[in-house]
C-alpha cells in the first residue's frame, strides 16, 4: 500500500484530535466521523480543496476545545413524503 | 412543505440515523456564557468588553469584522456645562425624548472623552495640547441664548473610524470571545424571557445557540430600507427584526434622520463638521439659504432643518445641477491648510465619488438618509421594555444600545454627533446593568432541546426558495417605496399609498426566488435573511408614520405642520386646557407586526419627562423649536 503523503498525516492527525477533543462533548464524535468519511472521497491531487477544509478544521477544532462549546444536535427536515 | 424536526436525542451519542427519510440536516452547535452580544459597532464592543471587564464570559457575534462595520459621525463629547448640552439635546428631539436618559448620557459624556483618550483614541488637538473641539449643529451655550458651542471633540474628520479601531485594539486586551461572520438569525425567547441566540455560521453552514443569561443587542440601524442613504449594505436592522419577531415592540420607527449633505447620486456622507468648519450651503442663485430659514443657527441649525429647508429650495426651482435636483456645499472660501488639517477624509470623498476637488469646486448634495432615531424601546439602563397596562415592563435578560436602540435620547430628532456618545455610553450602561444585577458564572436556566427551530425552518425555506422574484428585485421595488412615499416630506395621501404598496411587496417575499443551495457562504441565502429584516423594517416605519398626524422633529407632515402637544405652547399656557393623552402625539409610537401577514399594529407610550434627579439637573419642559 503506498505511503501516506505528508497533506494525508496531517488530515490524519486532525481527525485524531478532533476525536480526542469531541470525546467529552455529546453529539459531536459521530458528526466529525460523517464529515471525515464524506471528505474522504476528495481526489489526492485536489489539494486547493484539502487545504481549505484543512484549514477550516483547524477553526473548528480550536472552537470544539473551547471550553464554552457544550454539545451538537441537529435540526432535521424530513424527505417529501410525496 | 416538508417541516422541521428536532433530533429526538440531542444528549445521545449518536445523531439520527441518515437514513434515506432524512433530506436536509443542520448540525447545531451549542455554547453557553455568561452574556452574548450581538454586533460588534461602537456599542458592540463597548458593551462586549465592559462585560468581559467584570469578570463575564462573553461571546460577541457579529457578521462582519469589527473594524469593517459602518460607524459615521463625530463625537459629541464636552467639556463645559453638560446641562447646556442636556437642554440641546432635549431641544433637538423635539421633546419626544425621555429626559432621563439624556441626563444620564450628558451627565456621564465627559467621562466618556476621557475614557476615550485613556484607551489611546487620537483625538484632534489645539497648539496647547487640548483637544481640538469643533461647532456642530444644534448645540448652544446657556440653554440656547448664548450663541454656539464648540463642543464637539473629534479626530479630524473620522471620528467614528478611529473609535472603532480604539474600541478593537482595547478589547483584544479581554478574553472575549469573538464570533466574526456569524448571522444572527434569532432571539431564543422562552416564557418572555431571553435566553440566548440563534445564529448561521457563514463559513461552514453550521447552526450556533449561544445560550446566555443577558442578551445584549447592538446590530445597528436599517438605512438600506431606502434607496438613497449613506449607511453602508448591511446596514439591515437585524437587531429590530429579531426582537419584532419575538413578539416585542420597537418604538418610534417613523423617525428617520435625513443627513443633509449626502453626496447627489453615490450617497456618501459628508460629515457636518464641514458646516461646523465654516462650509455654506447654495442654492441656484448662489445664495446662503440657511439665512432665511434659521436666522440665528443658519447652516448649523438642527439636521432635520437643514433636510427641510434644502428640499423646500429644491422644491422652489433653486435647485443646482442638470435636473435642480441638490444644492452646492462650499468649502473653497475656507484656508486650503485648514481643510487638509481638519478635512481630509471629506477631501478625498468628495474627489472620488464626486469628482469634485474642494479647494475650487462646491459639492453636489442632496438630503440622504443616515439614521434611525428609533429602535428597540429601553430604559436608561440599557434594559428592553414592553409597555403594557400603562406601566413600563423589564424584559428579563435582554438589552440593546447603540443605533438598535431606543433609550430614548434622540427622541424626534438626533443632534449631529450624539451618535458616538450614546454608543460608549449606552454599551458601558449595559455592562454595568448586567454587572449590577447578575454574577459571572450563574447558571443557566434550562432550555427546550428545540429552541431556535423556526428560525432554522425559515432559514431552510429561504435557502431552497423557488418563487418567481429575486430578492434583489423586492428589494429594490421596497427601496424605491420608501423613497418616494416616505420621505423628507410626508403626506397622508401618499403615506397611505406606500402602506397599501410596501404591504403588497411585503407579501411578494413569499414568492422569492434563491439561486444558490449550498449552504457554505451563501451570500444570497444572507441577503434574503436580511431583505426579510428589512421588510419588518419597512412596514412598521411607514405606518407608524402614515398614522402620526403631526409634525415632529424629522417627521414632517404636510398636511399636519405643527406639533401636537399636551398643551399649545406657541400660546401662553395660562388658561389653556390640557389635552387628554389619545389626542396628542408627544408620546412614543410601540410598533408590533405579525411575521406571517406582515400586519402592523401600534400602540402608544408616554415621554418620560423627569431627569435622573431634578436638583442636579432640571428638566426642560416643551416649548416651541425654532433655530
Amino acid at each position: 500500500m503506498a505511503r501516506h503523503s505528508k497533506l494525508q498525516k496531517q488530515v490524519l492527525v486532525l481527525y485524531r484530535h478532533f476525536l480526542r477533543a469531541g470525546r467529552d462533548k455529546p453529539g459531536f464524535v459521530p458528526r466529525i466521523r460523517d464529515e471525515f468519511r464524506e471528505n474522504a472521497g476528495i481526489k489526492k491531487t485536489d489539494v486547493m480543496h484539502i487545504e481549505y477544509l484543512f484549514r477550516r478544521g483547524q477553526r473548528q477544532l480550536e472552537q470544539l476545545r473551547d471550553v464554552n462549546t457544550k454539545q451538537l444536535g441537529s435540526f432535521s427536515k424530513p424527505a417529501d413524503k410525496s | 412543505m416538508a417541516s422541521v424536526r428536532v433530533a429526538s436525542r440531542l444528549l445521545s451519542k449518536r445523531v439520527l440515523p441518515k437514513t434515506k427519510a432524512i433530506s436536509t440536516q443542520y448540525p447545531v452547535v451549542d455554547h453557553e456564557f455568561d452574556a452574548v452580544v450581538v454586533g460588534a459597532g461602537g456599542a458592540g464592543l463597548r458593551a462586549a468588553f465592559g462585560l468581559s471587564e467584570a469578570g463575564f464570559n462573553t461571546a460577541c457575534v457579529t457578521k462582519l469584522f469589527p473594524t469593517s462595520t459602518n460607524v459615521l459621525s463625530l463625537g459629541n463629547m464636552e467639556e463645559d456645562d453638560w446641562r447646556w448640552h442636556f437642554y440641546d439635546t432635549v431641544k433637538g428631539s423635539d421633546w419626544l425624548g425621555d429626559q432621563d436618559a439624556i441626563h444620564y448620557m450628558t451627565e456621564q459624556a465627559p467621562a466618556a472623552v476621557v475614557e476615550l483618550e485613556n484607551f489611546g483614541m487620537p483625538f484632534s488637538r489645539t497648539e496647547d495640547g487640548k483637544i481640538y473641539q469643533r461647532a456642530f449643529g444644534g448645540q448652544s451655550l446657556k440653554f440656547g441664548k448664548g450663541g454656539q458651542a464648540h463642543r464637539c471633540c473629534c479626530v479630524a474628520d473620522r471620528t467614528g473610524h478611529s473609535l472603532l479601531h480604539t474600541l478593537y485594539g482595547r478589547s483584544l486586551r479581554y478574553d472575549t470571545s469573538y464570533f466574526v461572520e456569524y448571522f444572527a438569525l434569532d432571539l431564543l425567547m422562552e416564557n418572555g424571557e431571553c435566553k440566548g441566540v440563534i445564529a448561521l455560521c457563514m463559513e461552514d453552514g453550521s447552526i450556533h445557540r449561544f445560550r446566555a443569561q443577558n442578551t445584549v443587542i447592538a446590530t445597528g440601524g436599517y438605512g438600506r430600507t431606502y434607496f438613497s442613504c449613506t449607511s453602508a449594505h448591511t446596514s439591515t436592522g437585524d437587531g429590530n427584526a429579531m426582537v419584532t419577531r419575538a413578539g416585542l415592540p420597537c418604538q418610534d420607527l417613523e423617525f428617520v434622520q435625513f443627513h443633509p449633505t449626502g453626496i447627489y447620486g453615490a450617497g456618501c456622507l459628508i460629515t457636518e463638521g464641514c458646516r461646523g468648519e465654516g462650509g455654506i450651503l447654495l442654492n441656484s442663485e448662489g445664495e446662503r439659504f440657511m439665512e432665511r430659514y434659521a436666522p440665528n443657527a443658519k447652516d448649523l441649525a438642527s439636521r432635520d432643518v437643514v433636510s427641510r429647508s434644502m428640499t423646500i429650495e429644491i422644491r422652489e426651482g433653486r435647485g443646482v445641477g442638470p435636473e435642480k435636483d441638490h444644492v452646492h456645499l462650499q468649502l473653497h472660501h475656507l484656508p486650503p491648510q485648514q481643510l487638509a488639517t481638519r478635512l481630509p477624509g471629506i477631501s478625498e470623498t468628495a474627489m472620488i465619488f464626486a469628482g469634485v476637488d474642494v479647494t475650487k469646486e462646491p459639492i453636489p448634495v442632496l438630503p440622504t438618509v443616515h439614521y434611525n432615531m428609533g429602535g428597540i424601546p429601553t430604559n436608561y439602563k440599557g434594559q428592553v421594555i414592553t409597555h403594557a397596562e400603562g406601566k413600563d415592563k423589564v424584559v428579563p435578560g435582554l438589552y440593546a444600545c447603540g443605533e438598535s436602540a431606543c433609550a430614548s435620547v434622540h427622541g424626534a430628532n438626533r443632534l449631529g454627533a450624539n451618535s458616538l456618545l450614546d454608543l460608549v455610553v449606552f454599551g458601558r450602561a449595559c455592562a454595568l446593568t448586567i454587572a449590577e444585577e447578575h454574577k459571572p458564572g450563574e447558571k443557566l436556566s434550562p432550555l427546550a432541546p428545540s429552541a431556535g427551530e423556526e428560525s432554522v425552518a425559515n432559514m431552510d425555506k429561504l435557502r431552497f426558495a423557488n418563487g418567481s422574484q429575486r430578492t434583489s428585485e423586492i428589494r429594490l421595488n421596497m427601496q424605491k417605496t420608501m423613497q418616494a412615499h416616505a420621505a423628507v416630506f410626508r403626506t397622508g395621501a401618499v403615506l397611505k399609498e406606500g402602506c397599501v404598496k410596501m404591504d403588497a411587496i411585503y407579501q411578494t417575499l413569499d414568492d422569492i426566488k434563491t439561486f444558490d443551495r449550498g449552504i457554505v457562504w451563501n451570500t444570497d441565502l444572507v441577503e434574503s435573511l436580511e431583505l426579510q429584516n428589512l421588510m419588518l423594517n419597512a412596514v412598521q416605519t411607514i405606518n407608524s408614520a402614515e398614522q402620526r398626524k403631526e409634525s415632529r422633529g424629522a417627521h414632517a407632515r404636510e398636511d399636519f405642520k405643527n406639533r401636537v402637544d399636551e398643551y399649545d405652547y406657541s400660546k401662553p399656557l395660562q388658561g389653556q386646557e390640557k389635552v387628554p393623552y389619545e389626542q396628542h402625539w408627544r408620546k412614543h409610537t410601540m410598533s408590533y407586526v405579525d411575521p406571517k401577514t406582515g400586519k402592523v399594529t401600534l400602540e402608544y407610550r408616554p415621554v418620560i419627562d423627569n431627569s435622573l434627579d431634578e436638583q442636579e439637573c432640571a428638566p426642560v419642559p416643551p416649548a416651541i423649536r425654532s433655530y
